[in-house]
């Protein structure tokens, strides 16, 4: 097969500390946690725990006030952030472009326009309406990002959402970097999006218990990946952005190139839905690297999935140890999650591009708040303080979800 | 309100169309008003009004036949 080297030249977020990947970045090296806190005065019980929004965020200012208001919150953050990759690029907006019509759309989200169903919900049984609005199913839609992604920047290829909890961004980059490799499209935008804040969603992940809680104070340092007293994770919402490029036709309009995309592996570790197997996670590292024309001596820093709940950290350094062996003491690992929070079917993208600008500007951002080690979370080099000036050459981001879906993407620096 | 306030105020809320250009001979067309914004306004008579509007209605080309077809359905049903 005749595989194209794929290059990564465009990078959006919507950022909760407000500003662009570049401030995001410099914001996780200096070890700011991002999370605050979330109270709602929604009946019969309001919520209040740890959470990461984007209060600086504005809809109508970001896309417009038409566009903004067919979108859902989840969408709206994707759209903004595909804006933010596409401009990021050096593509312009809607020019008219026959070419692109091979050009496409793969886009994470775990959850969908789930603010507007709710919304549905509490008009038709709490207010006691007979009717909702012709926009609230169209606001409610899965791939309402995606679509919405393409008609916006007049791309006609594929246009597609992938739903795979926590997964969902880093599988949609990866199919989108199937895609480029191929020879399919030349330019791919993917990424993913997620608002987790409406009532019954945050109800259920309380419900599942792996939710870190503490009080409005404590907040910032709430997410604490591999400490021995961590508890849980920190719902986010967020919508992060790539712009995947084939190499020579990045090289060929003379476009600034992140990184490269080296390999991706992705696979199931069918035995549970929420219990993780290092065993599958360890066939999907494997799977990326082997993808990547790898060995796991050439990874210098691994960005972990790195949750923060009881089960999940230990299997995956488990995982990390199985696959790099002896190496895996010296592999620098860190999960800044512990700082920007989960945002789910964003997550794998954010993550994404935490990876890709590690290697753009040889910085590697710590794990906040790990002050005391869980002796089941040892055995790989955990990055405790921001660490410059190192040479890295190619790095991993994981992603392991809800389901047993597991996806590990490998980047590499650009010479 | 009449029903030409109402889809002033409708239009500039949601589409940020300025309530002076929207005139009875306006096109629905010509302020972006595409088929799904029309069943946001009619919605927006039905929840208001407490209307139900008939499914085979002919569709309205002018903000002037629209406050018409409003005007005639509040008359009829309000």
């Amino acid at each position: 097969m005749n595989r194209r080297r794929v290059a990564v030249t465009g990078l959006g977020l919507v950022s909760p500390y407000g500003g662009d990947s570049g401030d995001f970045f410099a914001r996780l090296l200096a070890g700011e946690s991002a999370i605050g806190f979330l109270r709602t005065e929604d009946v019969p019980r309001p919520l209040a725990m740890p959470f990461v929004a984007c209060p600086g965020f504005s809809a109508d200012a970001a896309l417009g006030r038409a566009l903004a208001g067919t979108l859902d919150r989840f969408a709206q953050l994707g759209v903004a952030a595909a804006f933010a990759a596409w401009d990021d690029a050096g593509f312009p907006r809607r020019a008219a472009a026959p070419d692109r019509e091979s050009w496409g759309v793969t886009w994470g989200t775990a959850l969908g326009g789930t603010l507007a169903y709710e919304k549905g919900y509490r008009d038709l049984w709490q207010r006691g309406r007979e009717r909702l609005s012709p926009l609230s199913l169209i606001l409610g839609l899965n791939n309402a990002a995606n679509a919405q992604i393409s008609i916006q920047l007049g791309l006609g290829g594929v246009s597609m959402s992938h739903t795979v909890a926590c997964a969902s961004s880093a599988i949609a980059i990866g199919e989108a970097f199937r895609r480029v490799r191929s020879g399919e499209a030349p330019v791919m935008v993917t990424g993913g999006s997620d608002a987790p804040q409406a009532y019954a969603v945050a109800r259920a992940w309380e419900g599942l218990r792996v939710l870190a809680s503490s009080d409005e104070s404590g907040a910032p340092q709430s997410c604490r990946p591999f400490s021995v007293d961590r508890g849980g994770l920190v719902l986010g919402e967020g919508g992060a952005a790539l712009v995947l490029e084939d190499w020579h036709h990045a090289i060929a309009r003379g476009a600034r190139i992140h990184g490269e995309i080296l390999g991706y592996g992705t696979t199931c570790d069918h035995s549970h839905l929420v219990r993780p197997e290092a065993a599958g996670q360890q066939r999907a590292l494997e799977q990326a690297l082997a993808d990547a024309g790898l060995t796991s001596g050439d990874i210098d820093y691994i960005n972990a999935h790195g949750t923060a709940t009881a089960e999940g950290d230990p299997v995956e350094v488990a995982a990390l140890r199985a696959v790099f062996g002896e190496r895996a003491a010296r592999l620098p690992v860190s999960a800044t999650k512990s700082m920007h929070g989960h945002q789910l079917g964003a997550a794998g993208a954010v993550e994404a591009i935490v990876t890709l600008l590690a290697l753009r500007e040889r910085a590697l951002p710590p794990t906040a708040n790990l002050a005391d080690l869980d002796p089941a979370c040892a055995g790989v080099d955990h990055v405790l303080t921001a660490r410059r000036g190192h040479t890295l050459r190619a790095a991993l981001s994981n992603s392991f979800a809800f389901g047993g879906s597991n996806a590990v993407l490998a980047f590499g620096a650009v010479a | 309100m009449d029903s030409l306030t109402i889809i002033r105020e409708f239009l500039d809320s949601r589409l940020e169309i300025a309530p002076e250009t929207v005139l009875p001979e306006a096109k629905l067309d010509d302020l972006d008003v595409d088929s799904l914004m029309l069943a946001e306004i009619v919605f927006e008579f039905e929840d208001r009004f407490n209307l139900t509007l008939p499914r085979n209605l002919k569709s309205p080309r002018t903000v002037g036949e629209l406050v018409a077809l409003m005007d005639r359905l509040r008359s009829e049903q309000g």
